[in-house]
């Protein structure tokens, strides 16, 4: 019990979220870049804005369910992100990231695309530093050491 | 993560596969006869690309990445050139050639080596992203 409040409390389930929806955006940016002279080809994204909405929404309820900054997250699903069971999320880009339309009909934008990558992979970066430093504390805790 | 690898390997090997496919164009600009010999000109080669990768190694990737779907032989990409001497000219001393304009073939090409680039690039930011996520581990 106390080990599960641990890992539910404060901003850890968050952390949690925020790394896993970066990591499954990287998978739709990645199709994204290989698609990119693909004729047809439309590219999505999941907006990760609306997703911190979405997180905003869920720690606002954990608040009103607990009383305090603890317990676990029940993201409500979206049109692009849902949770699953086993805490995972699923992601269906729908978010048009297109530029003007070429030749070949694909409505590219290389530079948007890369630009999304970057910003995705420097979130992703962030959380996980986040998310050490908190383990980091909670060892120094448990050893009794001062950090 | 992996899945994301494997949508940028699947980019990385259809582009490869777009290069082969321009380099063969080139070096056969000027071939009249097929591999056994007979006169056949060369058709010019151009692949196509559909979204979904069948022969990744997960679920993901099959239903993201890219594939050459197809390569195409272009059936008129024939013209027709005045060459008397030419030992497979017609009647009027006309004989068959491929259609290959090689500037337009190197455009291509550098299209191709940019976007296999922004497949390593992508491939290479997932890579990154793994390591993150396994220094919470240490």
């Amino acid at each position: 019990m106390f080990l599960n409040q641990l890992s539910t409390a404060g901003a850890k389930p968050a952390l949690a979220a925020m790394f896993r929806f970066a990591g499954a955006r990287q998978q739709s940016l990645a199709h994204n870049i290989a698609n990119f002279d693909t004729p047809n080809f439309r590219p999505a994204d999941a907006d990760p804005r609306r997703f911190q909405a979405q997180l905003g929404e869920a720690l606002d309820r954990r608040r009103a369910r607990t009383g305090g900054a603890h317990g676990s997250l029940g993201i409500r699903a979206s049109r692009e992100v849902r949770q699953l069971a086993s805490g995972d999320l699923e992601i269906t880009p729908r978010t048009a990231t297109g530029n003007v339309l070429f030749h070949d009909r694909n409505n590219r934008d290389l530079e948007r695309m890369m630009q999304d990558m970057v910003e995705n992979a420097s979130m992703y970066r962030m959380v996980s530093d986040l998310m050490r430093r908190r383990s980091g504390q909670l060892g120094a805790a448990i050893g009794e050491r001062v950090a | 993560m992996y899945g994301a690898l494997d949508v940028s390997t699947s980019g990385m090997v259809a582009q490869r596969t777009r290069m082969a496919t321009i380099a063969a164009n080139i070096a056969n600009s000027r071939t009249l006869l097929n591999s056994a010999g007979e006169y056949e000109p060369y058709r010019r080669r151009v692949a196509h690309f559909a979204p979904g990768d069948p022969s990744a190694g997960t679920k993901g990737g099959r239903r993201m990445g890219v594939h050459v779907r197809e390569i195409e032989a272009v059936e008129d990409a024939l013209r027709r050139r005045f060459d008397p001497s030419n030992p497979y000219a017609d009647e009027r001393g006309y004989v068959m050639v491929p259609d290959i304009n090689t500037t337009t073939e190197q455009i291509n090409a550098m299209q191709a080596s940019r976007a296999y680039e922004a497949n390593v690039v992508a491939a290479e930011t997932s890579k990154t992203m793994m390591a993150q996520a396994l220094r919470l581990l240490a």
